[in-house]
């Protein structure tokens, strides 16, 4: 066997841990989020219904996502397919909390001032990206190693047959 | 593989409980060594001796001329298949193989060429992507020896690997690891208490009691010629019959059995003349004869032999007879003694 053979040949008995991993990551930094978007510089903060709704769609994203996690590690491409779409939907948060939080000004004391100020609404942008970032290269590693080992199977079953 | 040798080893544990007495071996490359006794007789610490799990107390340890009596285990080149198998149960069988190679940080082809051949020799090939709990007893075994195989070491130890088999599992076992060895050609050390694996797989055997060598040898050599009563009576299934008793005038007597020696007995025991012996008789050299009158008290038959069990006077005597028996209780069997071994009473050293 030559090298990109045992290297496909590995796969059958090996997990993808690499889409996997970032998979975990990605909940990681999405937690970095999390704890970072309810907190607010200026002392005050901007509740909606908003808040209650990111509150139970960030515990519906630990759960797909760690799910996704353990799916990938088999190959599985509906699991990678799902991290990429939940990646995508990362970035489109960037639009709804963090933007609105900024734009909102409040009244602090005698000062009027924004929701959120421009560090915590860059650092809460980063952790959408980077947590985006890793779904969506963990995915499309997913669905890359899914299909070659598919294309290798098949290659060795009609080889038997 | 490579050439062992276990020079005056000695173990001592810090509450001064001597376990190993001046152990001497020396194992030819490729040879495979049963260390065999009774539990407590000091042959598995000698093995983590030899695997550095245990401290040597005193002696020397050298594999292919390099001492390594006080090298930490991982730098020993040497791969251990334990009773209980050891495997990592959220692990696969292929992950579990992989696993030293992996903290070795080897090349991943070069490990995955490595599991698949060792799963190939041992017939895993199969089983790869199961979890140890999706695996029979012998799966298990086999998954451990294949760890051991993967690592290519300079010598192979085995301590007991095949105590939790049942009985026909260990015997398909058995004859794997026979056939892993003539295929391998590994330097192995084996430990075990069942004469029957000692038998069966060694070159040599090394029997042991007390912390202390009986002997070293060819498994003909421990069953044929025994260096003592303790080895006579433990190696041979059923064990040997002794009989103890006094030389005179060149007849043999005990209590209840008596008979006339050969002249080649005769001339063994020139110098027991009125001493006490102790006379050996393995139930397979026990025929029907003239000999004396053996009471039957039990007669199991095993298909092609018989084993009798029974008593002349007081002295019980199990035989083997090669054909189907149906003695009852109390039916009386005349016997001869096919082949003898004379012991030395005081000494229990086998009289040549």
């Amino acid at each position: 066997m030559d090298e990109k053979t045992i290297r496909k040949d590995r796969m059958r008995y090996t997990k993808n841990t690499t889409s996997s991993s970032f998979a975990l990551l990605a909940i990681l930094f999405n937690v970095f989020y999390f704890v970072s978007i309810y907190r607010s510089d200026v002392g005050s903060y901007y509740y909606t219904w908003l808040t209650g709704a990111s509150i139970i769609y960030n515990l519906v994203f630990m759960l797909v996502v760690f799910l996704c996690s353990e799916g990938v590690k088999l190959y599985n491409f509906n699991y990678s397919v799902t991290m990429i779409i939940v990646g995508a939907l990362q970035i489109v948060r960037i639009f709804i909390i963090p933007r609105k939080a900024a734009t909102t000004i409040l009244q602090v004391g005698e000062e009027e001032r924004a929701a959120m100020l421009a560090p915590q609404h860059v650092r809460v942008i980063c952790f959408l990206l980077i947590s985006s970032a890793f779904l969506i290269v963990g995915g499309i590693i997913g669905i890359i190693k899914g299909e070659t080992l598919r294309a290798y199977q098949k290659s060795l079953e009609n080889k038997a047959a | 593989m490579a050439e062992l040798k276990l020079q005056h080893l000695d173990k001592i544990y810090d509450n001064n409980v001597q376990a190993v007495y001046d152990f001497n071996l020396d194992v030819a490359d490729g040879e495979l060594i049963v260390l065999v006794g009774p539990s407590g007789c000091g042959k598995s610490t000698t093995l983590r001796m030899v695997a550095g799990l245990e401290d040597i107390s005193s002696g020397h340890l050298i594999i292919d001329g390099k001492d390594i009596t006080t090298m930490p285990p991982k730098d020993r080149d040497i791969a251990m298949v334990f009773q209980n198998y050891a495997l990592y149960a959220h692990m696969t069988v292929y992950e579990n193989m992989a696993f030293s190679l992996v903290l070795r940080k080897e090349n991943k082809n070069v490990i995955h060429e490595k599991v698949l051949a060792a799963a190939e020799i041992l017939g895993l090939t199969d089983q790869l992507n199961k979890k140890p709990a999706q695996l029979s007893g012998g799966q298990h075994q086999r998954v451990a020896m294949g760890r051991a195989i993967v690592r290519t070491p300079k010598v192979f130890l085995f301590d007991e690997p095949l105590s939790n088999l049942d009985a026909k599992l260990r015997g398909a076992t058995r004859r794997e690891i026979l056939l892993l060895h003539k295929r391998l050609k590994a330097t192995m050390l084996y430990v075990t208490h069942d004469q029957t694996e000692a038998l069966t797989l060694a070159d040599r055997i090394v029997c042991m009691s007390m912390g202390h060598v009986q002997q070293i040898g060819t498994p003909l050599e421990l069953y044929d010629t025994p260096n003592n009563l303790f080895v006579a009576s433990f190696i041979g299934l059923p064990p040997m019959n002794f009989i103890e008793g006094k030389v005179e005038d060149g007849s043999f007597k005990s209590e209840h059995i008596s008979f006339e020696l050969n002249g080649e007995q005769k001339q063994l025991l020139s110098a027991y003349n009125g001493k006490e012996v102790v006379v050996g008789v393995r139930p397979e050299n026990i025929i029907k004869g003239s000999t004396c009158a053996m009471k039957v008290t039990l007669n199991e038959n095993l298909g092609q032999t018989t084993l009798v069990h029974g008593n002349v006077g007081g002295q019980k005597l199990t035989a083997k007879f090669r054909e189907w028996c149906d003695y009852e209780n109390g039916d009386e069997v005349g016997i001869a003694f096919d082949r003898i071994h004379f012991f030395d009473k005081e000494s229990t050293e086998a009289i040549r």
